[in-house]
């Protein structure tokens, strides 16, 4: 690099570099100015100038500038490691991977530069190119341990696991005097080899090693842990017997123990005697232990389970604990023991009873919500025999009842409203009460009603941010999105950038984000829902990349087990729910948004749930008009707020200067032309990450049938058949598919190779000559009697049928949807008779035919808001 | 209800049950800081009953601790510290809380040689209050002015650890010598130049690694 002349410069230079380093963005500039005045074309101090640029977020300018950089001075590795970090900050990895290698090529020494490939890398997975950049970096500092477990960790990572072992054997092996017990650094790189012997298969070698080991392994839990897991493997089962009795005896709330214990012993199922033995033993010299308990109500049948149940449920009511139903449902899959369980609390309460008549209800010092936390901890105190008392007793069953009722497996909502009005009138203070009918109410289908009590429940107590949560989730269900908001930002930093709902994202509060969107969607405002959607898919982004300064964190706290942890679990990061709810809903969204471009602009409106079923064609037309005059307006005004804001800087919780979001309410993701590509950035992640999920597979045939791929759409229609071949949507998919197919132009036709595998594959499924209209029909008087399968019939039929036949079709159809409504409680359920609406609604069939099928939902549901 | 160690995975729900519990949130960067500095230190309480609706479902989490290390302990004496603990209303008085918070304490002795563990919590929650004290046996400190965000003045409560401490464990100790490198981490926070009060409110709401982590880059 062509070098500063004089000293003053050279000084000048350094103090650029430090000035970025310690954030003293402006101080920098002025000294790389002051440079830049003398030698307007350093290469260097460009550079470096635009790094600074970059940190205060003008990337553009940035970009330019390093390019100038880049221009008067190729040689320089500075120019080269900068636009490196410029694309690592744009998150363009590649591209920074192919810059930091252009400068380690010009200044092959700089460990600087080494190693931020190396952790771009690591980031990036490319192993072989991290366990290269981590051999060179051991080899330029090899006395430093870190190195060495580092390389480790790339061998590990990158599938050599005995090369790995080897590696951290060889600084073991430099090792003269033993490292100080406290050593937690090499405890902790001492059981990860430990984890890399197992991991070979070696389960006996890993035991020896284990053996040897241990006594100055830090992490005891983890080291009996997979002492008890290797010997199980070796079926010394005495041992590992003993192993899992120490485990339990520190920690008698893992099943995972209960389990090693009884497999250790070699127990089944059906030894009861024994199995009972073991938890009595816990219990006993456990009084406050639950597992020990419980547990044995999940193998226990019969008289047994109702002599075990009864005195867990007497246990439980009597010290009030409010989750006693959340501890026991799971157990109602078993008809056998949810009638037990019923019978046990009835007589609970029939015994109880004539002691309300009497009052006594009325004074009950310890209600179930008795405490107030304003934090949500647990403030249960010792159990004690004053709070043992007859009517805490009573509260507790009769809570217990409401939730039971109110629960889908052995729901009576009429019983359960009963029973928490009574509960309410002894006790009108309840937060935990309130909350319940709450729920009952939305077992209705009243939203509306659901989302008034849960705010009646939040008033009672409002320091309490669990019960704010609920009402406020409540409020999105029912639609009442600026109530929700105003809710949520009695707790959140509504200084932030973009108010309560800006914190709520900067905090990634991802329940609220999908809530929200879902919300939107239902209202047919597809803007803000994709926005939200997006906003989701953001956040994970951020947690992908926020593991990158552990790559070199984690080497310095030596917390190398926990570390590889992470990295595994960020390898399937987007197979969270939490992702692929919105990502499916996303998909969703955009294949309406295909097939009805229009919704885009009703979108404007009132949505397409709105008023815009009422209005005919031409005074449609005027209130989109007007709504996009509105909106247009609405966004102007917006945009100028927003200009007098900028400058006063927009600096977020994270200290970062925050970008402003140029749309917050999605009308650009609205306006795309191309929303079947844009789907594509939800489907891809979901079948990669979640190629089990058969909401997952539905979604994404709907896209790739519209992108005519057809072999990717058959790839999901297969792999969706293989989770669930008697889901009545398969149907649906498979004979569009061969409809599709069929119909496919012959002027244009596909290539062999792949016509000829669709045939052979989906011939598997449907016979090519199938007649799909009869064979339509035959599915349709099969399975008269289940709604899910009578609306994809329908939705096949609507596929199947030629233009001319639609209002045929859709007539007929209305008539089938209908017939579903009076199917009972087994052939169609709440949400089946919503989903026949809105397929009512993807029809247009006008007013007056959902009119009518609402007035027939009422029926059934005179409850439901949704038929309002 | 499982009670047991805190994995990055269980990340997403800790964060979601967090927020949903209390006022004081962080990023999810902030919770791998705990989890990748001190894995052994955090815990959840994990509902084991619900039924998975996809293969993709991660388990429930009703209850969590989010615990550390004091990074500079002042006159070098090892001790840990509680970030975070809730419990789900719905999952309150199973004792949750206790259990957690009795595993963390014991790792925290086990893994670290700690003496003693801190906490901090608001004036006005009493219950909480109840739990530390009375059930927990935790000691009230003194009281630091306007704590949170909110401008709630918190109780600094301490409790000792000696208790859990094995003489085998003891003996050949060093004590006060840093363990790993933990204690270089901090350089970062003062080169950035803030005061002891901003630090303070850092550390309910906004506080990510990034500064904490970053820094050090240029150090090693």
């Amino acid at each position: 690099m062509p070098s500063l002349a004089g000293a003053k410069e050279r000084s000048l230079f350094g103090q650029v570099v430090k000035c970025y380093e310690n954030k003293q963005y402006k101080k920098g500039l002025k000294a790389a100015d002051q440079i830049l005045r003398k030698h307007p074309d350093h290469g260097d101090t460009q550079a470096m100038k635009a790094l600074i640029i970059n940190s205060q977020g003008n990337t553009e300018e940035a970009f330019a500038l390093a390019k100038i950089a880049l221009k008067n001075d190729m040689k320089s590795h500075i120019c080269w490691h900068v636009y490196g970090l410029l694309y690592r900050s744009v998150k363009n990895f590649e591209e920074s991977i192919k810059a930091y290698r252009f400068a380690l090529k010009l200044e092959p020494a700089s460990s600087q530069i080494q190693r931020d490939l190396a952790l771009l890398q690591m980031q990036m997975r490319d192993y072989p190119g991290y366990i290269q950049s981590r051999r060179a970096i051991l080899q330029a500092r090899s006395g430093v341990r870190q190195n060495w477990t580092a390389l480790a960790i790339a061998q590990h990572l990158g599938g050599q696991l005995v090369d790995a072992e080897r590696t951290l054997s060889a600084w073991e092996d430099t090792i003269k005097t033993p490292p100080p017990k406290s050593d937690v650094e090499h405890s902790e790189a001492v059981l990860y080899k430990n984890t890399i012997i197992a991991e070979m298969g070696e389960t006996e070698r890993a035991l020896d090693h284990l053996d040897a080991v241990s006594k100055g392994s830090l992490d005891r839990t983890a080291a009996m842990e997979m002492r008890g897991q290797y010997l199980l493997k070796l079926g010394r089962k005495e041992e590992a017997a003993n192993t899992y009795r120490t485990l339990l005896d520190r920690n008698s709330e893992y099943r995972a123990y209960y389990d090693g214990l009884v497999t250790a012993l070699g127990l089944q199922r059906t030894d009861l005697e024994a199995l009972k033995k073991i938890y009595a033993e816990y219990s006993e010299k456990n009084p406050r232990c639950d597992a020990a308990r419980r547990v044995p109500l999940d193998f226990l049948e019969g008289d047994d389970f109702r002599e075990a149940a009864d005195t867990y449920l007497r246990h439980m009511l009597k010290k009030g604990a409010p989750s006693t139903f959340a501890n026991v449902k799971s157990l109602y899959t078993d008809v056998a023991k949810r009638d037990t369980i019923q019978s046990l609390v009835e007589s609970y309460a029939a015994s109880a009873n004539p002691t309300q008549v009497n009052g006594s209800a009325e004074k009950q010092p310890d209600k179930p919500d008795g405490e107030k936390p304003a934090d949500g901890t647990d403030a249960h105190v010792e159990e004690k025999q004053v709070n043992g008392n007859v009517s805490q007793f009573d509260s507790s069953v009769r809570y217990f009842l409401v939730q039971h009722y109110n629960y889908h497996l052995s729901r009576d909502l009429e019983k359960a409203m009963n029973l928490i009005e009574d509960a309410i009138k002894s006790n009108p203070g309840s937060v935990d009460l309130y909350m319940t009918k709450a729920r009952i109410w939305k077992h209705h289908g009243n939203a509306k009603k659901a989302s008034e009590t849960m705010e009646k429940a939040r008033s009672v107590d409002e320091r309490d941010r669990y019960i704010n949560t609920k009402a406020a989730k409540y409020q999105l269900r029912n639609d009442e999105n600026d109530a929700a908001i105003k809710t949520m930002s009695k707790f959140t930093r509504n200084e932030a950038v973009g108010g309560a709902l800006g914190d709520l994202h900067d905090m990634q509060c991802v329940w609220y984000i999908i809530e929200d969107g879902e919300s939107y969607l239902r209202q047919g405002k597809l803007g803000p829902a994709l926005k939200r959607f997006h906003s989701i898919s953001d956040i994970f982004e951020v947690w992908q990349e926020d593991q990158f300064d552990f790559h070199s964190f984690s080497l310095r706290k030596g917390q190398i087990r926990a570390y590889v942890d992470m990295i595994r679990w960020e390898d399937h990061l987007r197979e969270h729910p939490f992702f692929s709810r919105a990502a499916i809903n996303a998909a969703k969204t955009y294949v309406s948004l295909h097939d009805k471009p229009q919704l885009a602009q009703a979108s404007l409106t009132n949505g397409i749930n709105g008023e815009m079923d009422k209005l005919d064609k031409a005074e449609r037309k005027k209130a989109q008009r007007k709504a996009r005059k509105d909106q247009e307006k609405k966004e102007q005004e917006e945009a100028e707020k927003k200009d007098a804001k900028k400058t006063a800087g927009n600096v977020g919780a994270d200290g970062e200067i925050k970008k402003e979001d140029k749309d917050p309410q999605g009308q650009k993701l609205l306006q795309t032309t191309e929303p079947l590509a844009d789907a594509m950035k939800f489907v891809t992640p979901l079948l990669e990450y979640s190629p089990r999920n058969l909401e997952a597979q539905l979604a994404s045939f709907e896209v790739f049938i519209r992108r005519k791929k057809f072999l990717l759409a058959l790839r999901c229609l297969l792999t969706s058949h293989s989770l669930s071949p008697s889901n009545p949507t398969i149907h649906e998919q498979l004979l569009r598919l061969r409809h599709t197919l069929n119909s496919h132009p012959t002027s244009s036709p596909l290539p062999a190779p792949v016509s000829s595998l669709l045939e052979t594959e989906l011939s598997k499924l449907l016979d090519r000559d199938t007649d799909l209209t009869q064979h339509n029909d035959t599915f349709l008087a099969t399975h008269k009697l289940s709604t899910p399968h009578v609306h994809a019939a329908l939705r096949a039929r609507y596929a199947l049928a030629s233009s001319s036949q639609l209002d045929a079709v859709k007539e007929e159809g209305q008539k089938e949807l209908i017939k579903t409504l009076e199917l009972g409680e087994d052939g169609c359920k709440l949400e089946d008779a919503v989903r026949g609406l809105e397929l009512l609604r993807w029809w247009d069939v006008g007013e007056e035919g959902l009119g009518e099928y609402r007035a027939r939902a009422r029926e059934s549901w005179p409850e439901a808001t949704v038929f309002e | 209800m499982d009670i047991r160690v805190l994995t990055p995975s269980d990340i997403p729900h800790v964060q979601s049950t967090n927020i949903t519990n209390l006022p004081e949130n962080y990023f999810m960067k902030y919770y791998l800081y705990h989890a990748l500095s001190w894995p052994q230190l955090s815990y959840v309480a994990v509902d084991t009953s619900r039924p998975k609706r996809t293969p993709y479902d991660p388990p429930k989490i009703v209850g969590y601790v989010l615990a550390k290390m004091e990074e500079e302990p002042v006159n070098g004496i090892q001790h840990g510290h509680i970030t975070s603990l809730s419990v789900m209303r719905t999952h309150r008085r199973l004792g949750l809380a206790e259990k957690l918070m009795r595993q963390s304490q014991r790792a925290m002795v086990e893994v670290f040689g700690a003496h003693h563990v801190s906490l901090h919590v608001r004036m006005s929650n009493i219950a909480a209050l109840r739990l530390y004290q009375d059930t927990l046996g935790f000691t009230n400190e003194k009281v630091e002015l306007k704590y949170y965000a909110d401008g709630e003045d918190a109780y600094s409560m301490r409790m000792d650890l000696d208790f859990l401490r094995e003489p085998t464990l003891d003996a050949d100790e060093d004590e006060g010598d840093e363990v790993g490198d933990v204690g270089k981490k901090e350089n970062g926070d003062k080169a950035g130049g803030k005061k002891v009060r901003q630090r303070r409110v850092k550390i309910g709401k906004g506080l990510g690694v990034g500064d904490l982590v970053e820094r050090n880059e240029s150090q090693v």
